[in-house]
């Protein structure tokens, strides 16, 4: 384009002979060829938009639903449920080194708030027991994995029991003292320990763990309704369909959300039920494949038509909107790990039951144990090692499981130390076999596409194969 | 034709009407810091329970103030040592010309151009190896560092475009480079330092990608934006605490923007009409 | 004996000191010493660069050629990048998002560069004629001056399903398919990410030119109005043209900054770009590989790519930044 003078400006100059650019056709393509890019990606938008995929035969559509997204009709307020986000985290830590002071170990957990309270007498009971006094750090996993690399590589470490995922427990046995005297197979459950061994070597302990047992469902609104728990598959589609059309319910199940591992913890259920203990423990480490038919089947047969049906609410952040909407009568049924028996105020009112597997299948269920170890770097060894037995045996774990909500690996603790709630979900571990979290095991980049990938199933059913695909891509080549 | 009043009075509403909304999204925040979360569900336009309270800002302070601390002790260095050092830079590509002058110049705000992930994992390293990782003086550096190549730039063109006639009238009465610098340039770059001034200390408050580098998880040099990303729990979310933190970390560079607009719009702008 | 070495080795130094001195004395002293000086007003600068950019970029460039076990690779990083579907993924187009990296920051330019710079243009002419138009671009410009990650955060409010401004807006004129969370379907993210940045960053294409039109002298439009020449005319003929400095500014800033997006993306998403990755950008992408995968290699691969974008994105106008 012609230059027509600098931007500075001359005020002087001559106004009559002022000639209009000769590039101006340019001018005049250029601009309309971004507007036709532009209404070109808008329009790709639109069309998109309007394919949002409505099943032929919607499932779960029953006609009780409530369309808008408004609040729920309880007109007192907000529930006392939702003082589960209502504290803040509180993150303590310490701003001088505490490593070296004598005589104590430094734990590290991700538990702050209510979780942490629940921990707390553990601790202090070892205290008294043994009279090693404890210091506690709150940082969480995404920290850990930050921290711990850079300062194991330099020799440090910020505490003399961590817990941690086991996946990094298991990949960097290099850092981490072995176990030989502290713990045996034998006093747990079986496969506990599986998570934390490289070969036969044990370098991690495990501690009290989180079940995933199933949907979880307010027995008041059962008793209200009339339904009962399924015990076939067919049984519980039924049940479905019947609570669709109770009046109020948006969608049956309420599927909760943060980064994604709840979405990640039903599909390991439906894989664990319906393809057995044994395939998830083969897609854990990797000798099948998320492509292969069997895989695919239990996801095109029970899973995606739910999904496809409208029979799962779009993923809701997890511990307030989810929570908060199942609890008031939006959805049924909330699959959530047992946890959850902390975060409500009313526990006798929960029930709870696993997906009915068929005749004949061993299945699973998940336990996602705590898992702690001791790095090379403490320099308490002698009391992180009584810690260690401590957190690991059934006298620690004992403590752990009568504040409610966890449930204990250790043998030998005793169901009447659970309360009623509780006892309920360690019954349905009877007969089951324990399997641990499989993204948690994996790791890495896999968990963090696994769960965006399950993400994109919820929303959009129809790219199961290209989300399969996507999930087995990036599985660590074995 | 539209009458020239009633065009006057629509493109008022418009532009009034348009600032207004465009705030919308910032007071759809505020709304989530001051109102519980179950009052907003379905639109925080609905006032029908308004019950406000500071208890999230009061809990959003206690869990990131440690973050304050930290962003304020970075950014004040960061901002001054670039600033001196390529204040002295922009004035030699200005004044003093040798043969590589102009390649070394490009070079310099070349590197202006590249993304922060170009330098990330070996600085990582470097850090690691002066044992400095998890520490304010590593974040101190890296800023100084990245900030310098357009205050560099910024500074040369400044300078460039400063008459010569004072400079060369003191060289003449004998002046050394030094005392030129100091006593006669200095001053009459105080607008330009200050518009530089405003600007990196926005830039290094603002930053997210360095800060989570070099500190992501050790409170005490974990900066303001961190700290806040870390109230984002995968177990626990507090919707109205993390609105709450956000307003306090943003109200640094916000409020300094109004208080001193005219800084802010000279350094953004210092591209383009100085040339 | 260490005594005696220092003793030594500082009357050594001394001598040496003294000759130099006279050295640069017998040639044309002022000017040696000047020059000397001289250098002292970029060593500074230049030695923070050479450390802490410089260097890091070459070693970048020589870590991409290696794998995750320190093997020597060759280009095998650049190829496993490219042509992995989390950078371009575009089977069976059209369909819905994810498309990959390159093709999001590619998407991100196409949409965000004419909307910001056609929308600050146009309104740094209108509120030409506003009173009060310091609170109008004040209010505007606020998206400039607060965090990345923060907008990011602010993106969770604004489009979630429950309490955001855009999909109860969506629901209450009757278009429910955009009545949900935007954040949780692929197509929706993704626009929605980029209109949000379109919202914060026009400011600062709205300051750019609101100061360029002031340079603009009143007698080239007071010309074209003689000439009879109507506001589009005027515009296209005069103010556009004029303004080219100001938007070669604005385009380079905007496609660089639309290339490093990061911030932005993270604080509404998570180090995964979102459903299925539909967000995800280059950035984030060599975020994860360094991070999360602990893959450098790949890591400095996608960030040496990413800098020959922005390289070849700036080329063109650097010249005319950096000119006297």
């Amino acid at each position: 384009m012609a230059d027509t003078g600098s931007s500075e400006g001359a005020s002087g100059r001559s106004t009559e002979e002022y000639r209009p650019p000769s590039g101006r056709w340019k001018l005049l393509i250029a601009i309309v060829a971004v507007l036709v890019v532009t209404n070109f990606v808008t329009g790709l938008t639109a069309y998109y938009l309007a394919q949002s995929p409505a099943a032929t035969v919607p499932l779960c559509a029953g006609g009780g639903g409530v369309r808008s997204s408004a609040a729920p009709s309880t007109s007192n307020g907000p529930s006392s449920v939702a003082a589960a986000g209502a504290s803040p985290p509180v993150f303590t830590f310490h701003f001088e080194p505490p490593y070296h002071t004598t005589q104590a170990t430094i734990t590290v957990s991700p538990w702050a708030g209510a979780e942490f309270e629940g921990f707390r007498p553990v601790l202090e009971n070892f205290t008294a027991k043994t009279g090693i006094p404890v210091t506690y750090e709150n940082l969480r996993q995404e920290q850990l994995t930050q921290i711990l690399p850079a300062q194991f590589a330099s020799g440090q470490t910020p505490g003399d029991v961590i817990f941690m995922v086991s996946s990094f427990i298991k990949a960097n046995p290099q850092h981490i003292i072995k176990e030989t005297s502290n713990i045996s197979d034998s006093a747990f459950i079986p496969g506990s320990l599986d998570p934390v061994k490289v070969g036969s070597d044990v370098y991690g302990g495990v501690y009290t763990g989180k079940v995933k047992p199933g949907f979880w469902y307010r027995k008041s609104f059962f008793n209200a309704h009339n339904l009962t728990v399924p015990t076939t598959y067919a049984d519980f589609k039924a049940l479905l369909v019947t609570i669709s059309k109770i009046k109020g319910i948006r969608t049956p199940i309420v599927s909760g959300d943060s980064v994604g591992w709840p979405l990640s913890d039903i599909v390991e259920h439906f894989i664990a039920t319906y393809g057995g203990a044994s395939m998830h423990r083969a897609l854990t480490n990797g000798t099948k494949h998320w492509t292969d038919p069997d895989v695919r089947a239990i996801f095109t047969d029970r899973l995606v038509p739910l999904l496809a049906g409208g029979c799962f609410s779009e993923p809701l952040e997890w511990n307030t909107v989810a929570l908060t909407n199942w609890w008031h009568g939006l959805h049924a049924l909330y699959f959530m790990g047992s946890w959850i028996t902390g975060l409500v105020d009313n526990t006798t009112d929960l029930g709870v039951f696993s997906l009915p597997p068929p005749t004949g299948t061993s299945t699973g269920i998940v336990f996602a144990g705590d898992y702690f170890f001791i790095p090379k770097y403490t320099t308490h060894l002698t009391e992180a090692q009584q810690l260690f037995g401590y957190l690991a045996s059934k006298d620690g774990q004992t403590i752990q499981v009568e504040q409610g909500g966890h449930i204990a690996t250790a043998l030998g603790v005793p169901l009447s130390d659970y309360p009623a709630v509780d006892r309920g979900v360690a019954q349905l571990m009877n007969g089951v076999q324990i399997l641990s979290d499989l993204d948690d095991t994996i790791g890495g980049q896999f968990q963090t596409n696994f769960w965006s990938q399950l993400q994109l199933l919820w929303v959009s059913p129809g790219q199961l194969d290209a989300v399969l695909a996507s999930i087995q891509s990036k599985m660590p080549a074995s | 034709m539209i009458r020239p009043r009633l065009r006057r009075v629509a493109i008022h509403l418009f532009a009034w009407g348009l600032a207004v909304g465009w705030l919308f999204p910032f007071v759809g925040l505020t709304m989530a810091a001051f109102r519980p979360f179950p009052e907003i569900v379905g639109g925080w336009w609905n006032f029908d329970p308004f019950t406000p309270s500071f208890t999230k800002f009061v809990a959003a302070f206690n869990a990131i103030s440690f973050g304050f601390r930290n962003s304020l002790l970075i950014a004040v260095p960061a901002t001054i040592i670039p600033m001196s050092v390529a204040t002295l830079a922009g004035y030699g590509f200005a004044r003093f010309s040798f043969p590589i002058r102009d390649y070394v110049f490009l070079t310099v705000v070349l590197l202006m151009t590249i993304p922060q992930q170009m330098v990330a994992i070996p600085i990582f390293r470097i850090m690691v190896g002066l044992k400095l990782e998890d520490t304010l003086l590593s974040l101190v550096i890296l800023h100084s560092a990245w900030g310098l190549p357009w205050i560099v730039l910024f500074m040369r063109n400044f300078f460039s475009a400063l008459p010569k006639e004072v400079e060369e009238a003191a060289r003449v009465d004998g002046a050394s480079d030094l005392k030129v610098f100091f006593k006669i340039v200095l001053p009459m770059a105080l607008p330009a330092l200050g518009a530089v001034a405003v600007l990196q200390f926005m830039w290094v408050w603002n930053d997210f990608f360095f800060s989570l580098l070099l500190c992501p998880a050790t409170p005490s040099c974990m900066p303001a934006t961190v700290a806040l990303y870390h109230t984002i729990g995968k177990f626990e979310f507090d919707p109205g605490l993390l609105a709450a933190g956000s307003i306090l970390v943003m109200l640094v560079p916000v409020s300094l923007y109004v208080l001193l607009q005219k800084f802010y719009i000279r350094g953004m702008i210092g591209w383009t009409v100085k040339g | 004996m260490i005594r005696l070495r220092i003793e030594g080795v500082t009357r050594v130094l001394r001598r040496l000191r003294d000759r130099a001195r006279r050295f640069f004395e017998r040639r044309g002293s002022l000017r040696a010493r000047k020059a000397g000086l001289r250098v002292a007003f970029f060593a500074p600068a230049l030695l923070l660069l050479v450390l802490f950019v410089g260097y890091p970029v070459l070693a970048t460039i020589g870590v991409s050629f290696f794998d995750a076990n320190g093997h020597f690779v060759g280009f095998a990083n650049y190829g496993n990048v490219l042509g992995s579907p989390d950078t371009i993924n575009l089977n069976g187009f059209p369909k819905p998002p994810p498309y990959g990296t390159l093709i999001n920051n590619a998407i991100w330019i196409a949409i965000h560069l004419p909307l910001s710079v056609f929308l600050g243009m146009w309104l740094a002419l209108v509120l030409q004629e506003v009173r009060g138009a310091v609170w109008v671009k004040t209010a505007i410009f606020i998206g400039m001056v607060t965090p990345l990650v923060i907008g990011g955060i602010m993106m969770l409010y604004v489009f979630d399903g429950a309490v955001g401004i855009v999909p109860r807006f969506f629901d209450s004129i009757g278009i429910h398919a955009l009545g949900n969370g935007w954040l949780q379907r692929p197509t929706t993210l993704l626009f929605g990410l980029i209109f949000g940045s379109v919202w914060l960053w026009t400011g600062f294409s709205l300051i750019v030119y609101s100061a360029g039109l002031t340079t603009i002298p009143k007698e080239y439009w007071e010309a074209a109005k003689i000439d009879g020449a109507s506001t589009l005319r005027t515009f296209t003929h005069v103010t556009f043209p004029l303004l080219k400095p100001m938007t070669i500014v604005v385009v380079t800033m905007s496609i660089l900054w639309e290339l490093k997006i990061f911030d932005l993306v993270f604080g509404a998403t998570s180090p995964n770009g979102g459903v299925g990755g539909a967000a995800d950008v280059l950035a984030m992408q060599m975020y994860r590989e360094a991070f999360v995968q602990f893959d450098s290699g790949a890591a400095a691969a996608i960030a040496t790519f990413l800098s020959l974008l922005t390289l070849v994105a700036t080329l063109f106008t650097i010249r005319y930044m950096v000119k006297r």
